[in-house]
């Protein structure tokens, strides 16, 4: 089964770079999302048309949802907690199109988006702690704590991570076995509960957990 | 008898076959730490089913936490999908040269070791459930009780990621070849 590891799309000649299938998805989401924000915030009006409405939503449930699960005085995170659901809500239910491969079964996207939440987290905690603050967090409530304290810090990107990669693949693999056993029974239903519910379940559980993280770095 | 004399004689002459054969078994013996989760998400389902009876008006935040926590619980069965999908499709053993015995024993513990998926696959669904039930109970602290619950449960999870861990190095490393 070759499903496991993404098609390579083309070589860049020269410097011979893969550009797999999960490259080339991953801009075309990017090129969704950024044209939409585009077209949904020119010419703002007061009394918002349909696009302007939409954009409108996403911001105040994103805020919404910051503030409700991280306290109030996270407002700032928002930006990064839409920016993260908005892309793994598009990455996640790409399988959906007949011949799309979801980049997030390929583990090297869940791998960065987990490391990136990985970093801010503790980027954040730093910030807000200090340099003693910090590294005295490693050693509570007792010193003697410290590796077990130290591999829980490392254990959740880990976890994070693939969690979301072994779900979309193998949402993936059960898809492809359904195709090879039954291909004239039209899997649609699989399609939806695989692709789109499982991909929007583990989209918010994603940013659930770096929200809950990142809100526990100050404690 | 002669059954294992040509066994024995299979598997000193052709390690492949015997990374095959270990795999195979392993991938099956992986499996097992799917018994984890599926106590785990039975045992949040229930109290949700039981909350919901109480409580009907706050249906979607109950099912919300419910969705949620059994959806962190499942975390030790997909690492237990991981690691038996690399040993059937992906396997880093295999052409690898080294005792026949070794890689077998190799092959084999990768897969044994994912049964500890048992432990936080049950615990975290209990604490899937008792969180539902709480928000049954208090649905305005609906916020604060799902944040202990996934810190808690992220928690819950260490044991079997340490065993994700030891049956990636077995795969990946191999210490002992």
């Amino acid at each position: 089964m070759n499903e496991l590891v993404p098609r390579v799309i083309f070589v860049i000649p020269g410097i011979e770079i893969k550009v797999t299938e999960t490259v080339v998805i991953t801009w075309v989401i990017m090129a969704v999302l950024t044209v939409f924000a585009m077209i949904s915030t020119r010419n703002l009006k007061k009394k918002p048309g349909k696009i302007q409405n939409a954009a409108e939503l996403i911001v105040e449930y994103t805020e919404w949802l910051v503030d409700n699960t991280m306290g109030s005085g996270f407002k700032g995170f928002a930006p990064y907690i839409g920016t993260l659901s908005l892309y793994l809500l598009l990455a996640n239910t790409a399988g959906v199109f007949p011949g799309l491969r979801s980049p997030s079964s390929d583990l090297n996207t869940p791998a960065a988006l987990a490391l990136i939440s990985f970093l801010v987290i503790h980027y954040y905690g730093f910030y807000e702690k200090g340099t003693i603050g910090y590294v005295r967090s490693f050693f509570a409530p007792v010193p003697l704590l410290f590796p077990m304290n130290l591999i829980g810090e490392l254990a959740f990107p880990v976890s994070l991570g693939f969690r979301l990669f072994g779900n979309m693949v193998g949402a993936l693999v059960i898809l492809e076995l359904i195709y090879s056993a039954a291909p004239a029974l039209a899997p649609v239903i699989p399609h939806i509960y695989f692709d789109l519910f499982a991909g929007l379940i583990q989209a918010f559980i994603f940013a659930m957990l770096t929200m809950t993280y990142l809100s526990l770095a100050v404690d | 008898m002669r059954l294992l004399y040509s066994f024995i004689e299979t598997a000193v002459e052709n390690t492949d076959a015997v990374i095959l054969a270990a795999a195979a078994l392993a991938s099956g013996l992986a499996m097992i730490g799917g018994l984890g989760p599926g106590v785990g998400q039975g045992l949040a389902a229930g109290q949700g089913a039981h909350s919901v009876g109480r409580n009907n008006k706050k249906r979607g935040e109950i099912t919300m936490v419910m969705l949620l926590g059994s959806a962190v619980a499942e975390t030790s069965g997909i690492f237990s999908l991981v690691v038996a999908l690399i040993l059937l499709y992906a396997n880093p053993l295999l052409g690898r040269e080294g005792a026949s015995l070794v890689l077998f024993g190799s092959v084999i513990g990768s897969g044994l070791s994912m049964i500890a998926g048992i432990g936080p696959g049950i615990g975290q669904g209990y604490a899937a459930g008792k969180g539902t039930e709480a928000t049954g109970r208090r649905p305005g602290e609906q916020s604060s009780i799902m944040r202990v619950m996934l810190l808690g449960q992220a928690v819950g999870q260490t044991t079997g990621i340490y065993a994700l861990i030891i049956s990636l190095i077995l795969l990946f490393a191999a210490p002992l070849l």
